[in-house]
């Protein structure tokens, strides 16, 4: 589903250059749960940004589903990312003046191929799946670090991404609310067999990954396969 | 750009200004509001005091068009043929003389020099309101002779002690009273003050009128044939232009002026003042209201980088997100408008009973639909350009440096 190739980024601060990856090649499979793991400065987000067409690389190639991204005009990338790839924050990223159910159809509002009841069912029907419809007039601050968390999580699913992304979507959460937003991911990698690629610097988390890889250095230093992906 | 990416951006903007400051909302609405009060509140004063004065001019000096004596002349002469065929021309009104005699009033003790000006009192209805301003007694009849009408400042307010005057007067003229009038020529007679009145037009209010068979009598019982000025109404639907016009075709030998005319010449160079001031005024009102604008768009840009990043990075296009800016500053634009019509209309209300007055004029807010419609257009315009200048600028960051901000 996703094959890299020999891909770096560098940056350049003053004379110093800074290899945030350096010769990163990988396949993950549809319907992987992969983690990404490593020390802070390894390159973890940096990968996880270049997948998810956030920033561009220095040399390298990304293949989705065929297509080398690279190639992708911008306004491309945005329907790309419209279209097919989902996206949790770490700091949840909701935006402040919309309610949960505005937040959550935000990006069914734009796809062109849903009209209004759509969109609005599909938000509906991923609310009640985390459990937050009763909360759907709410605004984001009148909710808990975790409740938000899996509204970010239910605006990212809404439009069934092929890929999930999380960036460290646990990093604000204390165990317990770790756990509900990690099983529902799991959840939902299991009942629609979605893919998804989560960046976590936690070990716990290891156990709900199907396969896990480990950066540093901007380099992938280990690749492993979990066997049991449950806590 | 979509219907679809219209209306999401919309909806980001409405959810903005709805739920986010609303002290910023209040603001700068406020701010829009009096930016253009201030554009249309001067020049419609000046256009107030334009549309006074030339009012006034029309009612009680020249009419639509003045017949005056051709250079050289003191007097324009065969008055009765002249208004003969005047009148009988098509989009004539009536037309009417003026004779103007200098004198000296003597009420008790008080001594005054007035202009004394002789008017045929019925043709004179048909050309201007003199009739229609009097405040005590009334107004000439046609055959009176030794009846007088005067101004109010030239009668003058017994509570008022003649040093704390603002213009020399008789004191307290009241109705019926008798007033000593020398005239230049060294004819001397006793007037019954027949009425006072009052236009707020100083030269009028400066003058006395008596009835042109009066200064018949005055000049020595001769039949006035002559005239200072002939002032000439158009009829409704005739301009000022066409009967000058038509006066010049049908052989007046007289120098023929409209009021645009004598505008030009008498107050050409106070319009073309008030047009600079007006346009300095709208000038400074535009560029208010586009560095407001553009202050708080930027501000609100800095402000949500991050989100704009995560807009972008969850699909959101950046036409999209420039447009939510863009439709914010249109909303707070509309909203500032619409409070901006309102403070003027109320203020050409207020203005309305209590209008500028001057010894000379007196004036209100002269507003128009077209310079609301005109003055909405240009803050308006000014206020996309400035909204939507720094929503170009952040629309277009790169994802990575927005949501680092």
């Amino acid at each position: 589903m996703i094959e890299i190739t020999d891909l770096r980024k560098i940056y350049r601060m003053g004379n110093v250059e800074v290899r945030a990856l350096d010769g990163v090649s990988l396949d993950i499979t549809k319907g992987e749960f992969l983690g990404i793991m490593g020390p802070s400065g390894s390159g973890k987000t940096t990968l996880l940004h270049m997948l998810g067409l956030l920033d561009e690389p220095t040399s390298g190639k990304i293949i989705i589903d065929g297509i080398d991204i690279g190639k992708l005009t911008d306004y491309e990338k945005t329907m790309f990312r419209l279209y097919k790839l989902g996206y949790v924050f770490q700091d949840y990223a909701l935006v402040p003046d919309l309610t949960v159910m505005e937040n959550v159809s935000l990006p069914g509002m734009l796809r062109l191929d849903l009209n209004e009841e759509q969109y609005r069912t599909a938000s509906t029907d991923i609310l009640t799946k985390i459990g937050l419809l009763d909360r759907q007039d709410h605004l984001p601050r009148e909710l808990s670090g975790g409740q938000q968390q899996r509204v970010s999580l239910a605006r990212a699913m809404v439009n069934k991404p092929d890929i999930l992304f999380a960036d460290e979507p646990c990093a604000n959460l204390d165990t317990e609310n770790s756990r509900i937003v990690l099983d529902l991911f799991r959840e939902i990698n299991e009942s629609m067999h979605q893919t998804i690629v989560m960046v976590s610097h936690e070990d716990w988390h290891r156990d709900y990954f199907h396969r896990t890889i480990h950066l540093r250095d901007g380099k992938v230093i280990s690749d492993g396969t979990n066997r049991t992906g449950s806590p | 750009m979509g219907k679809k990416e219209l209306k999401v951006a919309f909806l980001l903007a409405l959810r903005s200004l709805q739920r986010g400051s609303r002290s910023s909302v209040i603001l700068t609405v406020l701010i829009i509001g009096m930016c253009f009060t201030n554009m249309i509140f001067l020049p419609s004063l000046f256009n107030g005091i334009e549309q006074s004065i030339t009012k006034q001019l029309v009612d009680y000096e020249v009419g639509n068009v003045l017949v005056s004596p051709k250079s050289g002349d003191q007097y324009v002469t065969d008055l009765s043929a002249m208004l003969s065929l005047i009148n009988g021309m098509p989009g004539v009104e009536r037309a009417t003389p003026h004779y103007t005699e200098g004198a000296t009033f003597t009420y008790r003790k008080r001594v005054l020099g007035v202009s004394v000006r002789a008017i045929m009192p019925d043709d004179e209805k048909y050309v201007s309101p003199l009739y229609t301003k009097m405040i005590a007694g009334s107004y000439l009849g046609e055959s009176d002779t030794g009846e007088i009408i005067i101004g109010k400042p030239v009668a003058g307010d017994p509570t008022i002690r003649e040093e704390d005057e603002f213009q020399p007067s008789l004191g307290g003229v009241r109705v019926g009273d008798s007033v000593t009038v020398a005239y230049a020529n060294g004819y001397t007679r006793d007037y019954r003050v027949k009425g006072i009145y009052s236009t707020g037009w100083s030269q009028a209010d400066s003058a006395a009128y008596v009835s042109w068979t009066d200064m018949q009598q005055v000049l020595g019982g001769q039949p006035l044939d002559k005239a200072h000025d002939i002032t000439v109404k158009a009829k409704p639907g005739y301009s000022e232009t066409f009967v000058k016009n038509e006066l010049i075709q049908y052989g007046v030998a007289d120098k023929v002026q409209t009021t645009g005319d004598l505008l030009s010449k008498v107050l050409g160079t106070a319009f073309q003042s008030f047009a600079i001031i007006n346009l300095v005024s709208l000038i400074v009102s535009i560029i208010i209201t586009t560095v407001v604008l553009f202050i708080v768009i930027t501000i609100k840009t800095l402000n949500s980088r991050k989100q704009i990043g995560i807009l972008k990075a969850i699909g959101v296009d950046k036409q999209v997100i420039m447009h939510n800016y863009g439709f914010q500053v249109i909303i707070l634009a509309i909203l500032g408008i619409i409070l901006g019509i309102v403070i003027t209309l109320l203020l050409a209300l207020y203005m309305s009973a209590h209008p500028v007055v001057t010894p000379g004029w007196s004036a209100t807010l002269y507003l128009t639909p077209v310079d609301l419609l005109m003055n909405s257009l240009i803050l308006f315009v000014a206020a996309i350009v400035a909204g939507y200048v720094p929503a170009y600028q952040v629309s277009r960051e790169d994802i990575q440096t927005a949501m680092r901000a």
